[in-house]
């Protein structure tokens, strides 16, 4: 598997003494140093992250699913079909709960043929349903990439130029089966700013590579499931915007939701727009979104309305996305013993007593903590607790946007 | 047969904003902070008093800083000089030890906030996502340290008079979207103006919002609507949910608006057309009437 | 004490029958009810153990003065738990927390008890006078912490436990009062040769119990021997509760306690509920037994040689990480002895061991019990405590006791009338040859050797009928 260009491969690279690095602590136990390695790597992974460039954040996501006889292999557990099919739905939920306004729709390849399982959509529990179906569908023959890439192709070229195209792959065959020249649906690819990325199950495979390397996309080889897991949640960040997108002002409407009853009190219940096809109840309520344009309604929110073609979001459904354009600075790590000793030796945030190792200390407002909170406030917070709760450093974030 | 035992941890977040309270004093005897906090004291101690795993946390949500006003840390202990003569304090009439001990720590520490924090702060809102930011911290601290085989549900009240502070938007929001995701509900107690923000957080994390029309029933408001926990609530008839206002406001007049711009790079909002984003200094490439705009778009670009 | 205690064993053949404080509550007369509401710490703790809506109820209720209807009570609730609030209506209104009053419209309404609504105002609120020993004391030249508290207390209780299995370490300490107790339970018997008392099957039972749990049980049977001992029985609940409310680690006046409480005090020293450096000394101090009695806490973390050491293995192994001789001796009961290490020991489950376990009285619920309130805190993690293989198995072992037992006998059906039925049925009772019989399909079987018996007198009966 190969990093980068330049790092080459890891079988060429010098011997790694991993378990050197292993201690024994007092109790004679290795589970201390092993928890402190595990958080290192934790704290490696935020450091890497970087601020204050432009990102895709209207993303279209095609996701590719090989469901080639290579694909009913067992070295993931129980197959490699199972395996990838669970760890997409969790996937999806993540993608659209870190990226409220994208989009997403899914392709199967076997056969050499490509089907499209789902539209380019934003709805998660449309794509999860599609998901749990596929499980019940056999894998056959070769997949083809030529096909199935052509295919999301035809979709994506048409989305607007400010936002994000995707295509990721996860690709277990070694083998693609294609109609004609793959190089030139790669170069069609590249002139329509898609960027494609692969995770392979198997191992890598050069058209792949290319494919990855021409399109400024990502190629990973899983070891794994864990790594697996690992490699499909960085592709839920969204991606550096490259150059050639344009940015522009988006027309969005911001519905009330409304319980229904008019002035009178009175309940008028009606169809939302979302189900109108759908034979049951569903969807009959008096409570929904209006379009603000048409006052068309809709059960959920984001949407785009479908009468007016307006996107439809709710405040919070942006505010989900801040958080990428304004990451939280890393905190500087230190010896307690460096710390001005008159400051309290408690965390700021949770209030625990700080270890004997290492503190961390937040660049703007000096405030101190534990390992704990600095993962917890990075990983998951996306909010300094001792810049928030002071005057002076709370508004920095935000200057930006004031 | 389950033998997981359940504990609830209630962190109380209370604002503490000395412009407010002092305009509430002004309004005559029955609205002070004092009898603000003796009534928040008592639903405190009734959330203890139901069972003996419940916890507790109160957070300070103040001008310039938010503290802890309960637990104290062992150092803060230490502090108070071992705490004997104060201590004792609580004990000449029959409340039960704890609460006479958390009553007054918390007293103490609310004394400490008001005596530090004079100098002419005019500020008429208070820091209200520094508090909720170090609630999470505290209950992911206390769900990492509760002990396996029990079953610990948190929850936040945040009780607040001033007003909300639009500046704190990001951060408050950060907050709210991470104790959805970590299952925390959020409720919130209003004495004074509506808050737009509060009704989002309370709806995203499916608490309770709710505006006090008589401050003098604090009180009783407290421990009928707020004391039952959420695995309680759908047994007890409760006000039912409020209408949320979900509009964004633009950042360029803070209006509310139903159609806005949206920057595709920064996703700032802005309720008129303009060629430059003022956040992130993009300049947007004119595409005519934008209600067409994405209407053009469909055709095959580059 | 809630879960820990209505968890448990419920009275059914020869279990052990153990109350939790509600249905304790039920057995005293009305007025000894009224009277312990007098105490703070009682009404905390009663309130503590009312059902999760009736805390609610109570606390609603608490800051009004005046009677609620009752149809507005009943519409607190949502219509879906109609009869959890039927339930709730009648727990209050069984251990007397509220009382029906009629309203001035003639409605029926509810009241809390003033009693019960002054002294859980006084615990939540203040006011009131101080619970006693709660004065001021001087700083002890003495003073004992956490530490020395639970070793202290948890030798005291073992001390009993030790007794009460004949075993031979630091039996001294056990006094009259306790083998009493011991014997009025019925946890121990006396044998007419042997001048000590021997453990009954429910002593082995009691055995098994979680600490906290076995302290109640104890207490309880105390507190029934109360009035013989020309104790107050309402003077020794309120200090116990009290006891059970105060801070551990921390020293408490024995000034002003009359004169029953300070007998009392003295027993639930030699118990180990407190530590009282001598007799003479006012000033003691409540143990973790105590302070758990009311918490139900299992003391996992703080007493970790009695509390969380096992582990069972699906192969019928059972690892002990103990150094407690006590917890290993409870676990031959139910086990075969394999090695013994200085710090834990190794032990075998098997059909033998726990059929003679069985044959003692202990039941399989109480082993799996034991296994799992004894179980090491790694194997929470894994969620499953104790494989299900092992609980079932031991269940099976339990029911193949229960087997069928054969007896041949003869089936008489169609009956024509159900006279004709009793009759010849009665006949077959009185010669106690009847094996079953079933009067709503008139159906009935009996043995072999009455069979003849039964077909003459049918035939007598009919040749007299015609």
């Amino acid at each position: 598997m190969a990093e980068d260009e330049e790092t080459g491969y890891r079988w060429e690279t010098e011997y790694e003494r991993s378990w050197e690095e292993l201690t024994e602590d007092a109790a004679g136990l290795l589970q201390a140093s092993v928890d402190e390695i595990a958080l290192k790597a934790k704290r490696r992974k935020l450091l890497d992250k970087l601020g204050n460039i432009r990102l895709g954040m209207m993303r279209h996501l095609f996701i590719i699913i090989d469901m080639s006889a290579a694909m009913e292999d067992q070295d993931l557990k129980p197959t490699r079909l199972h395996s990838t099919l669970k760890l997409l739905e969790h996937f999806i939920e993540e993608y659209f709960d870190q990226n409220p306004i994208s989009q997403l729709g899914i392709i199967s390849t076997r056969n050499k043929r490509a089907e499209k399982v789902t539209e380019l959509g934003g709805n998660p529990k449309r794509h999860i349903s599609a998901v749990k179906a596929l499980v019940t569908r056999s894998c056959q023959g070769e997949p083809s990439l030529q096909n199935s890439l052509e295919l999301a192709l035809q979709t994506l070229r048409h989305m607007p130029s400010h936002a994000s195209r995707e295509i990721l792959i996860l690709f277990a065959s070694l083998t693609t089966c294609d109609p004609g020249n793959i190089k030139e649906t790669v170069k069609l690819l590249k002139e329509n700013n898609i960027s494609c990325s692969i995770i392979g199950l198997a191992a890598e495979v050069r058209i792949c590579k290319k494919l990855c390397h021409d399109t400024n996309g990502r190629y990973n080889v899983i070891l794994d499931e864990p790594h697996y897991k690992d490699l499909l949640t960085q592709h839920i960040t969204p991606p550096p915007a490259t150059v050639s997108t344009e940015s522009s002002l988006i027309r969005m409407g911001f519905p009330h939701h409304q319980l229904g009853s008019d002035k009178d009190g009175h309940e008028k219940p009606s169809m939302c727009m979302c189900h109108l096809d759908s034979k049951g109840t569903q969807g009959f309520s008096s409570t929904g979104y209006f379009c603000p344009q048409c006052k068309s309604k809709y059960c959920e929110l984001p949407i785009e309305c479908k009468a007016c073609g307006l996107t439809l979001v709710s405040a919070p459904h942006l505010a989900r996305s801040y958080h990428h354009l304004f990451p939280l600075e890393a905190f500087h790590e230190m010896p307690i013993a460096e710390l001005n000793p008159s400051v309290s030796h408690v965390c700021h945030s949770c209030q625990a007593q700080l270890p004997d190792t290492n503190v961390y200390v937040c660049g703007k407002c000096q405030h101190v903590f534990c390992i704990d909170c600095d993962l917890f406030v990075h990983e998951t917070l996306h909010t300094c607790p001792g810049c928030a709760s002071s005057r002076t450093t709370q508004m920095s974030h935000m200057s930006l946007s004031l | 047969m389950s033998d997981r035992k359940k504990a609830s941890l209630l962190v109380v977040v209370i604002d503490t904003n000395p412009v407010w309270w002092g305009q509430r004093l002004e309004d005559g005897p029955g609205k002070s902070l004092t009898q603000f906090l003796d009534s928040v004291m008592v639903f405190t101690n009734s959330h203890l008093m139901m069972s003996h795993r419940n916890k507790l946390a109160v957070i300070a949500a103040h001008t310039n800083q938010s503290c802890f006003l309960y637990p104290r840390t062992e150092s803060q202990e230490a502090a108070a000089g071992g705490g004997e003569p104060g201590c004792s304090a609580g004990m000449n009439d029959g409340k039960y030890e704890l609460f006479a001990q958390v009553n007054e720590q918390v007293m103490e520490e609310v004394k400490k906030l008001v005596l530090t924090s004079l100098e002419g702060q005019t500020e008429t809102d208070s820091l209200l996502a520094g508090a909720l930011a170090m609630s999470l911290c505290y209950i992911h601290r206390c769900e990492k340290e509760s002990f396996a085989g029990e079953d610990l549900s948190s929850r936040i009240l945040i009780i607040k008079g001033s007003e909300d502070n639009p500046s704190q938007y990001m951060n408050f929001m950060n907050a709210v979207f991470t104790s959805q995701k970590q299952n925390i509900t959020i409720d919130a107690c209003i004495l004074d103006n509506e808050s737009g923000l509060l009704q989002q957080a309370c709806d995203i994390t499916g608490g309770i919002y709710m505006k006090i029309p008589q401050p003098s029933g604090l009180l009783q408001y407290l421990l009928w609507v707020f004391l039952p926990d959420p695995t309680m609530r759908p047994k007890l008839t409760l006000p039912p949910k409020a209408q949320v206002d979900y509009r964004a406001a633009c950042f360029c007049h803070r209006n509310l608006i139903d159609i806005g711009y949206v920057c595709s790079v920064c996703l700032s909002i802005f309720c008129s057309f303009s060629p430059i984003c003022s956040t992130c200094q993009t300049t947007f490439k004119f595409l005519g009437p934008p209600k067409i705009a994405k209407k053009k778009q469909k055709k095959p670009n580059s | 004490m809630a879960s820990a205690l209505s968890g448990g064993l419920i009275t059914s053949g020869r279990k052990i029958d153990c109350k939790d404080l509600h249905s304790y509550l039920r057995t005293l007369s009305t007025s000894v009810l009224d009277k312990l509401y007098n105490h703070p710490a009682t009404c905390l703790a009663v309130f503590r153990e009312l059902p999760e809506l009736a805390k609610h109820y109570v606390l609603r209720l608490l800051f009004i003065e005046q009677p609620i209807s009752q149809s507005v009570v009943s519409l607190w609730v949502d219509n879906k738990c109609h009869s959890e609030h039927q339930e709730v209506v009648h727990v209050l209104t069984d251990i007397r927390v509220w009382q029906e009053q009629p309203l001035p419209g003639g409605m029926q309404g509810w009241i809390l008890s003033p009693t019960f609504r002054q002294n859980l105002k006084i615990a939540l609120l203040g006011g009131g006078q101080p619970w006693t020993g709660r004065g001021q004391l001087p700083p002890d030249k003495h003073a004992k912490d956490v530490a020395f508290l639970d070793k202290y207390a948890m030798d005291r209780w073992e001390c009993i436990l030790h007794f009460m299995v004949g075993s031979t370490e630091g039996t001294v300490g056990v006094s009259r009062d306790i083998i009493e107790v011991l014997l009025n339970a019925g946890l121990m018997k006396e044998s007419g040769s042997d001048p000590l008392p021997t453990i009954s099957p429910t002593g082995f039972q009691f055995l098994l119990m979680d600490t906290a749990l076995q302290v109640w049980f104890f207490m309880l049977q105390y507190l029934e021997m109360t009035e013989s001992k020309g104790l107050n029985l309402v003077d020794c609940l309120s200090f116990l509760f009290q006891l059970s409310f105060s801070t551990l680690g921390k020293d408490y006046s024995a000034d002003g306690m009359n004169e029953t409480q300070l007998k009392f005090l003295q027993h639930l020293r030699e118990f180990g509920l407190v530590y009282q450096r001598k007799r003479k000394v006012m000033r003691y101090y409540p143990t973790r037994l105590a302070i758990n009695l009311a918490s139900g806490i299992s003391s996992i973390n703080s007493t970790p040689h009695a509390h969380g050491c096992i582990i069972v293995e699906t192969n019928y192994r059972v690892y002990a990480y103990t150094e407690s001789p006590l917890l290993i001796a409870l676990l031959a009961l139910f086990c075969e002895m394999l090695c013994r290490f200085p710090n834990m020991a190794v032990a075998n489950l098997t059909r033998e061991s726990v059929r003679n376990a069985l044959a003692r009285g202990i039941t399989a619920e109480q082993i799996i019990n034991f296994l799992r309130t004894h179980a090491h805190p790694e194997t929470f993690k894994v969620g499953q405590v104790i494989p299900p293989t092992i609980s079932d198995q031991i269940k099976l072992w339990e029911l193949e006791r229960d087997r069928f037992k054969f007896t041949e006998g003869v089936l008489y059906s169609q009956f024509l009338s159900q006279s004709d039925f009793e009759l010849l049925r009665d006949y077959a009772q009185d010669l106690g040859v009847l094996v079953w019989d079933n009067p709503s399909k008139r159906v009935m079987v009996v043995s072999r050797t009455g069979h003849d018996d039964v077909k003459k007198f049918w035939k007598r009966q009919k040749a007299g009928n015609s």
